[in-house]
């Protein structure tokens, strides 16, 4: 009987925790659905603009499409020769083949190469990757 | 390492699509951390940039997900031995299936997409009853395709914003599981003073 007593005192101390706990975070989270520019004030538009919602799961294919960008720009930006196999690959693999010890830099660079993109100005500087030796 | 995972699976579908999407859903399904709402979520965002068919992603999706649940379905099914041999003396083991026993379609049908932290759970316990399968596979899809159009449409209606959306939808999950488990609490406290 005892036993019960704990378990149900257990269940509701649990219960109050997760919800105050999940509660407080859910608020947090809905706190930016207010935020201007979201689909509440006007209806998303199919092309991108804003560089700090690139991540470092994305390729850079993707990041082109996303962006209205000529994919061969964003390689050039890095150095790297364009091709299906880096295509497919995300810029943190990307980072960790041809940039190892240098955390972000293709992230950052290709924040850079869109934001001039866009702003119409030269684009950043080419990055030198430690490329692979080629075999003849 | 979930972030990282999910990151992972996020990169093979804008490369692979469908498949990869499908394939996601099915590991979600059967219980591996792939951050499968954040992936229902994103696709629904793509879809709507037009980088994805969302009628093609949904079904296959669905499908994928639909697998995966009969998979933990079948392996609740085939381990109820098991469980009630190690288990089976337990009064909480007997509380939860006779819970799930009265509340089953409620249960099936809530885990797809309200507390999908139970989702798995649900489906080993329904195996492990001996609950009807097709009757399993009816209320599951009725969620499932709630969680896609819920969750996509969600994706897709906040379009770049799809991270925002994941983050309120997977801590509105665990609000409502706190609410849950403080509801059982409570009526278990009130059963024991009505029996006094």
């Amino acid at each position: 009987m005892n036993r019960q007593r704990i378990i149900t005192a257990g269940l509701i101390a649990l219960g109050v925790v997760v919800a105050a706990f999940f509660g407080m975070r859910t608020l947090r989270a809905l706190k930016h659905f207010h935020r201007p520019g979201l689909p509440f004030d006007k209806p998303p538009s199919a092309n991108q603009t804003d560089v700090e919602l690139i991540r470092d799961w994305m390729t850079l294919p993707y990041i082109a499409d996303t962006y209205d960008t000529p994919p061969d720009a964003l390689f050039i930006s890095l150095g790297l020769p364009p091709g299906k196999q880096n295509g497919r690959k995300s810029l943190k693999q990307l980072n960790d083949e041809y940039f190892p010890n240098q955390p972000d830099v293709v992230l950052n660079q290709v924040k850079a190469a869109i934001g001039a993109f866009q702003s119409q100005t030269m684009p950043p500087r080419p990055l030198s990757p430690s490329l692979p030796p080629t075999t003849p | 390492m979930s972030e990282s995972v999910s990151g992972f699976f996020l990169t093979q579908v804008i490369n692979y699509g469908a498949p990869i999407f499908a394939l996601t859903l099915f590991l979600g399904a059967v219980g591996l951390p792939v951050g499968a709402s954040l992936m229902v979520i994103a696709v629904g965002a793509f879809s709507q940039q037009g980088y994805f068919d969302w009628g093609v992603m949904s079904v296959l999706g669905l499908l994928g997900a639909l697998l995966g649940d009969a998979l933990s379905f079948g392996m609740g099914f085939y381990g109820r031995d098991w469980a009630q041999r190690k288990f089976g003396a337990s009064p909480a083991w007997r509380n939860t299936r006779a819970y799930f026993e009265k509340r089953a379609w409620g249960t099936i049908f809530f885990t797809r997409f309200l507390v999908t932290a139970l989702a798995i759970p649900t489906n080993l316990i329904a195996g492990g009853s001996g609950y009807p399968f097709r009757r399993f596979m009816f209320y599951d899809a009725l969620g499932e395709i709630m969680w896609i159009v819920l969750y996509g449409g969600l994706g897709y209606i906040f379009g770049s914003q799809w991270e925002v959306v994941s983050e309120f939808m997977s801590n509105f999950g665990g609000l409502t599981l706190g609410v849950v488990v403080l509801i059982i609490g409570v009526r278990q406290a009130l059963k024991r003073q009505i029996k006094r």
